[in-house]
């Protein structure tokens, strides 16, 4: 069976690439055995560069390809000993981000697997062993350049910013207000860099409230910050106070200002033991506070590994859909997209401005403020949007991914490991099938995002944030994953796309809609992958391909017919009247 | 019995003539009775709010339940009607429960056939089969009027006898008026009913089946009251021992022949043997009749459904679930469990187990090139599921809407499929199962797994389902075609109706799609991704037409001597399987092995490793991620479930415009090459898509869209809140009356 575990979007020859990059060395190159968990133990050669394992079958029944980036491990195990019994019983264990594992098995004389194992940890957890991440090595040229994709002062202008109520601000240019914050920030306009300062003592990380988007017509905000430092005893602050009043007032009809604290209430509440806190009524009068029931990191990770569970190797199939109920995934997705959803409503029914904060306001806060904002403005749903937005709200505002990844660390328990950008890409997805229009992108553009989101080939999502980019000269020294996409970007778009301008979408946020994503969670699984490319996509691109042909074909008609009459001219369907007339059609 | 209808009602009027225009508007249909009337009803539309609720003329007739009304539908902006029904109108049969509620008295009621009611009604509330839910209020109409409607609709929607059903004093009158046959409407001529010897025979010589007949003696119904007059047996059974054998089947129900695959195989579907110490004899003679009816006298497989398949009250109680969850509960209240409780109804579990079993015995017939017969008890409720779909999974013929039709008209109504009981159009709930609807799910299932492989679309699925529960067709009608024939004999020497030579009276038939919907309306049954045979597609780039292939089963191989393709293995890798229309350079697939006793496993493993013909074998994915709920036949009436301007249906209208425009380049093209230089002149009428390019649209999706289209939840309980995010506020009003469990049968 050709469809084993292959890396589907990435399918080039590892030869390929190599002549195409200079900087591919192999290190290993020897026969193993992969134990495939649904086609049984397939003997392969294997090869290790300094970015990938690749393996390849050398049973004449499979053409199993395997075609791992080195930076998709987690985690690397030695199973069995020198003495262990049984067949296959030597070799690696080895855990990936990806929600799969490979196994292989070696000979079990003369340490076969120690070369193997070494290289693997080496390569794969590079910062361990004070190694480059392969992506400061990667020489790959593509005619576009992926960095020059976000410009804020371009997306604030695209905004309509700045405006009589909201400036741009530098206070931020060395990273000195806030560490965690990008360079560039939209405040109000009556507040000064001085009580900017000030409100920022008062909120966790010093990330204080700065305008995410604003809605073209009603001027309604959203707001993006941290928790204000409340702590055990209630503390006050009259600056931060003012500050959301001055926010409240850059839209004159309203009388107060929409809090969204993502966490659960009990959550908010015990963040006070730690300085934390939520804007209380008695402090923030012209405000109202809601909490989303969002959950923290810790729990979307045990949300993920209990999916992992019951999809990976085999998918539980006796109860399905009860042992996808308990693993609560779906009901975490629904909750972030219905927060999101009522940011946007709030925002786009001119209610009020939201301001959307969670803890730090790296996490669940980018979930909500992107999302709400894929959902009030049409041009994030565009490929370079969408670009825009995952670059603006959540590289530059300093989700951590490198510490929610994990990238070529080698702690794979770490506790601050979590899958918020998957849970958040997942939301994208959903909102895609309800919306098989709405969206420039294809589900293959989602997948390819997450691939790279681990694989370490490009800059793109390494490090924290802007600050830390900025030290270690990230643009110059690596690739964007928006340079490989854009330069080929016809892989990646949904041939339904209608754009529309000016349209709120509102996906359904119910359990009757939310589904899980199949091609991506379990597209390890032969059995269970569903049909690709997915035939109404395809169906629909060769009727766009028959539509063309026959447009030629009648082209060429008429012109020959135009050749056998001499006058054009006095013929009734001469091809002066016929061709335009088969074009208005188009 | 009297099978009269009897009017007991003092407000009776006759249309037409009497009546409003508006009433004529809504009562297009002839012989249809005003049973009676109330004014001044509100017909609730959200439960939060009276705002939207609508004011107006409730009416009982013979038929159906009408409220008409002058006030505009609110929220709705397209219309996509039921010629039969105006948008309000329920069916009598589609009537499942009648809730009357007094508020001030804080009485409620459940009404059965000729009950009496002891307070006079505030609301009336109807539960109906096809899972909506209408509400209606009485404070500003008579009591006494109001109470006389709820009763009427009480005693029409509960008939006690079959001859009381609209079909009958509707075609009844067609007779009258015309003095015979033929009166009624021009009945689809493209779908056989397999009524006659000759549509059987056409059946045998389209699949070359050799070693098959059309067998005639049951005709007068002679032999079994639950066989169609002409079907099909092996050709070395005598119609002598076919008499004899009978009586020891149930229900006398010998095998039936349903379709024979190229390689000779042949699906067969048969009762049990009641006749124990005739079993092992009858049967030894059976079997070898099927084995020497195949070319290469293959074995014969037998598939007991009766011990592998949930039975039909297990497929009921699914079902009851099902819509209790979907409809009846809370929206918000079954979010939180809401995939556990979907999985504890059974119903997508038993979807699966017809699917997978099914799939199994397409391996045997096709890989395997055994003769499969399916042995229920019966013969007549599981086998009509797995002979159907095995056919559709085979059959690329029973994939087109006419194929479809007569696979119906062959598998179910010929087949003796009790609809009168099933479908429980008289009430008696205790026959009562969805195993045709299961049908229809599981072919959905199909078409969502293989979209392009369907000439249909899945509103035609839902639409159909929906055709079950309208008293006017005969095809859902009846238990059997016998009963057809004496039911409507008797009906019509009753009414003086003279019969001719037919047996029994005409009744329309659910294939004359015309009778329901506009031409217009109808395309939109067509399915702009399939590909039809004669279409011509994409190759590598240029344009080809399809060629037809050994294994392809076409009208037009009719009248083709069976023995000239029957026997014929055609190598399955000859024939190259087709991801859709793009060949696609794949690695060799594994030499198939030469013992046939490879598994079916094995069979299915092959099978989706390459690409699959969408004119060829399609087998169903049967795994928990792959049998999905059918959301638009469970969910259109649920407003909280709609997807404003989403859904598949968005992408669905993006196809069509680009299908019809194709459609039209190909006819300006034929007309081109047919010599005719005047080209580009096709009329709109000869689109076969609902949405057509035209100058004035705008490209964007049309704002009518929803998840439901064409149907539209509002009027339906309530409407979705604005934010688009469900609220269990607007339900928590309903909640007290949504559950009919609680209601007291109070007298």
């Amino acid at each position: 069976m050709a469809s084993a575990p292959t890396s589907k979007y990435n399918s080039h020859s590892l030869e390929n690439e190599s002549i195409k990059r200079g900087t591919f060395f192999i290190l290993i190159d020897k026969e193993v055995i992969y134990i495939c968990p649904f086609n049984g133990p397939i003997k392969g050669r294997v090869y290790i560069t300094n970015y990938r394992l690749y393996l390849r079958s050398l049973e004449t029944d499979s053409a199993l390809i395997l075609d791992v980036p080195l930076g998709v491990i987690s985690r690397i195990e030695k199973m069995g000993g020198a003495t262990s019994r049984g067949e296959n019983s030597y070799g690696l264990d080895i855990t990936c981000k990806d929600m799969r594992n490979l196994r292989f098995a070696l000979k079990q004389e003369g340490h076969s697997r120690r070369d193997m194992f070494e290289i693997l940890t080496r390569y794969a957890f590079p910062l361990a062993h004070s190694l480059p991440i392969f992506a400061f090595l990667n020489e790959e040229k593509f005619n576009v350049d992926g960095w020059t994709v976000y410009n804020p002062v371009e997306e604030y202008r695209r905004q309509g910013l700045p405006n009589h109520h909201w400036r741009i601000t530098f206070i931020n240019k060395c990273y000195e207000l806030c560490d965690t914050y990008p360079a560039l920030l939209v405040v109000p306009y009556r507040a000064s860099d001085d009580d900017l300062r000030r409100v920022a003592t008062f909120r966790s990380r010093n990330r204080i409230p700065v305008l995410s988007w604003i809605h073209p017509e009603n001027k309604t905000v959203i707001v993006r910050c941290s928790q204000p430092l409340v702590g055990m005893s209630g503390k006050r602050n009259k600056d931060d106070e003012k500050y959301l009043d001055v926010i409240r007032e850059t839209n004159r009809q309203i009388s107060k200002l929409t809090i969204y604290d993502a966490r659960p209430n009990v959550n908010a509440v015990a963040n006070k033991a730690t300085g934390g806190g939520y804007e209380s009524d008695d402090a923030y009068h012209n405000a109202e506070l809601f909490f989303l029931d969002i959950h923290n990191i810790h729990v979307m990770r045990e949300s993920l590994k209990k999916v992992k569970d019951i999809v990976y190797p085999n998918v539980e199939e006796s109860h399905w859909l009860s042992s996808l109920e308990s693993t609560h995934w779906l009901e975490h997705i629904k909750l972030v997209l219905t927060g999101a959803i009522q940011v946007a409503d709030r925002v786009s029914s001119g209610k009020s401005s939201v301001l959307v904060h969670c803890s730090d306001g790296w996490d669940r806060t980018a979930q909500l403020t992107s999302l709400a904002m894929l959902m009030l403005d049409s041009f994030y749903r565009s490929i370079e949007g969408f670009e825009i937005l995952v670059q603006k709200e959540w590289i530059s505002f300093g989700h951590k991914f490198a510490s929610r990844i994990g990238h070529g660390d080698k702690n794979h328990a770490d506790a601050d490991r979590s899958p918020i950008f998957l849970q958040f890409i997942d939301c994208v997805w959903q909102m895609s099938k309800q919306f098989p229009t709405a969206f420039e992108f294809n589900e293959r553009f989602l997948i390819t995002i997450l691939d790279h989101l681990y694989s370490c080939r490009f800059g793109t999502f390494l490090y924290n944030c802007e600050s830390a980019r900025e030290k270690q000269k990230v643009t110059e020294r690596t690739v964007s994953l928006w340079s490989l996409i854009n330069s080929n970007k016809d892989k990646f778009k949904n041939p339904f796309y209608t754009k529309e301008i000016n349209r709120v979408l509102y996906p359904v946020a119910s359990m009757r809609h939310l589904e899980l994503w199949v091609n991506y969670y379990i597209r390890w699984n032969p059995r269970i992958k569903q049909q690709q490319p997915n035939p109404v996509e395809q169906r629909y691109v060769e009727l766009l391909a028959l539509r063309d042909e026959y447009i030629q074909r009648l082209e060429e008609l008429q012109l020959a017919s135009s050749a056998k009459l001499p006058d054009p001219s006095t013929s009734p369907a001469g091809p002066s009247q016929m061709m335009p007339h088969v074009r208005t059609h188009f | 019995m009297t099978p009269i209808i009897t009017v007991p009602w003092d407000e009776e009027h006759k249309l037409p003539g009497l009546q409003s225009q508006a009433i004529k508007r809504c009562f297009p249909v002839d012989r249809e009775i005003v049973v009676n009337e109330v004014s001044f009803v509100r017909k609730c539309i959200a439960t939060d709010t009276s705002q939207y609720d609508l004011w107006g003329k409730l009416i009982c007739s013979n038929f159906k339940i009408s409220f008409i009304t002058d006030d505009p539908m609110p929220l709705q902006r397209f219309h996509y009607r039921n010629l039969l029904l105006g948008e309000h109108d329920v069916p009598l049969t589609c009537i499942e429960q009648i809730v009357t509620v007094n508020d001030h008295k804080r009485k409620q009621k459940v009404l059965g056939p000729n009950q009496k009611l002891k307070f006079n009604p505030t609301e009336l509330i109807i539960y109906c089969k096809d899972f909506r839910i209408v509400r209606f209020r009485f404070d500003e109409s008579g009591p006494e009027s109001a109470k006389k409607v709820c009763l009427a609709i009480a005693h029409y929607s509960q008939p006690t006898d079959l001859q009381l059903l609209f079909a009958f004093e509707y075609v009844g009158k067609k007779y009258h008026n015309s003095g015979g046959s033929g009166a009624v409407g021009g009945s689809n001529q493209k779908t056989p009913f397999f009524e006659t010897y000759s549509d059987w025979d056409r059946e045998i010589k389209r699949t070359g089946a050799s070693g098959w007949r059309v067998c005639s003696i049951n005709e007068g119904y002679m032999i079994s009251t639950c066989l169609p007059e002409y079907f099909v047996v092996p050709s070395s059974l005598a119609d002598q021992d076919l008499k004899i054998f009978s009586h020891s089947f149930v229900g006398r129900r010998m095998p039936l022949w349903c379709w024979s695959h190229s390689n000779g195989s042949a699906l067969v579907r048969m009762a049990l043997i009641k006749d124990v110490l005739q079993q092992r004899k009858i049967d030894q003679r059976i079997c070898n009749a099927i084995t020497k009816s195949h070319p290469q006298r293959s074995d014969v497989y037998k598939s007991d459904l009766d011990k592998t398949l949930p039975n039909i009250q297990e497929i009921q109680a699914a079902f009851v679930k099902l819509k209790q969850l979907c409809v009846n509960e809370p929206f918000e209240e079954t979010e939180e469990k809401w995939l556990s409780s979907l999985e504890n109804t059974r119903w997508l579990e038993y979807v699966r187990a017809f699917l997978k079993h099914s799939a199994e015995l397409v391996y045997i017939l096709e890989s395997r090139h055994l003769s499969v017969v399916l042995q229920e008890e019966e013969g007549r409720d599981l086998s009509c599921i797995v002979a159907s779909l095995v056919q559709v999974m085979l059959d690329p013929h029973f994939r087109t809407i006419t194929g479809f039709q007569s696979l119906i008209q062959k598998e179910w109504v010929m087949a003796g499929y009790q609809f009168l009981d099933r479908c429980n159009h008289l009430k008696r709930s205790e026959k009562e199962s969805p195993l045709f609807l299961l049908f229809l799910d599981a072919t959905w299932q199909l078409l969502e797994q293989y979209p392009a492989a369907f000439e249909f679309s899945e509103t035609y699925l839902a639409v159909l389902y929906d055709s079950t529960r309208i008293s006017l067709f005969g095809t859902f009608l009846f238990n059997s075609p016998h009963q057809r024939v004496k039911q409507s004999t008797e009906f019509a020497i009753s009414k003086n109706i003279q019969l001719g030579d037919e047996k029994g009276l005409k009744f329309p038939s659910v294939w004359d799609w015309s009778l329901q919907f506009t031409a217009k309306d109808r395309t939109l049954f067509h399915n702009p991704l399939y590909i039809g045979k004669s279409t011509p597609c994409i190759q590598n780039g240029s344009v080809k037409s399809f060629k037809r292939t050994k294994k392809s089963y076409s009208s037009t191989l009719r009248g083709m001597p069976g023995s000239l393709r029957n026997g014929i293995i055609s190598d399955p890798d000859l024939v190259p399987r087709r991801n859709s229309l793009i060949l696609k350079a794949k690695p060799d697939p594994p030499p198939p092995p030469t013992s046939q006793d490879h598994g079916a496993e094995q069979y299915f493993r092959e099978w989706f490793s390459k690409p699959a013909d969408l004119h060829g074998v399609i087998l169903p994915h049967v795994s928990g991620t792959h049998v999905k709920l059918w959301k638009l036949c469970y969910f259109r009436w649920v407003p909280e479930a709609q997807i404003h301007l989403g859904g598949f249906i968005t992408a669905f209208h993006k196809l069509s415009l680009l299908a019809d425009e194709v459609d039209a380049l190909s006819r300006t093209l034929r007309q081109h090459r047919a010599g005719s230089l005047d080209a580009g002149h096709a009329g709109p009428d000869e689109s076969r898509m609902y949405f057509r390019v035209s100058a004035h649209a705008t490209p964007g999706t049309p704002d009518f869209l929803s998840s439901a289209f064409p149907f539209s939840p509002v009027g339906n309980l309530c409407r979705r809140s604005i934010s688009g995010t469900p609220l269990s506020k607007f339900l928590s009003g309903a909640k007290i009356w949504l559950s009919t469990e609680t209601l007291a049968n109070e007298d």
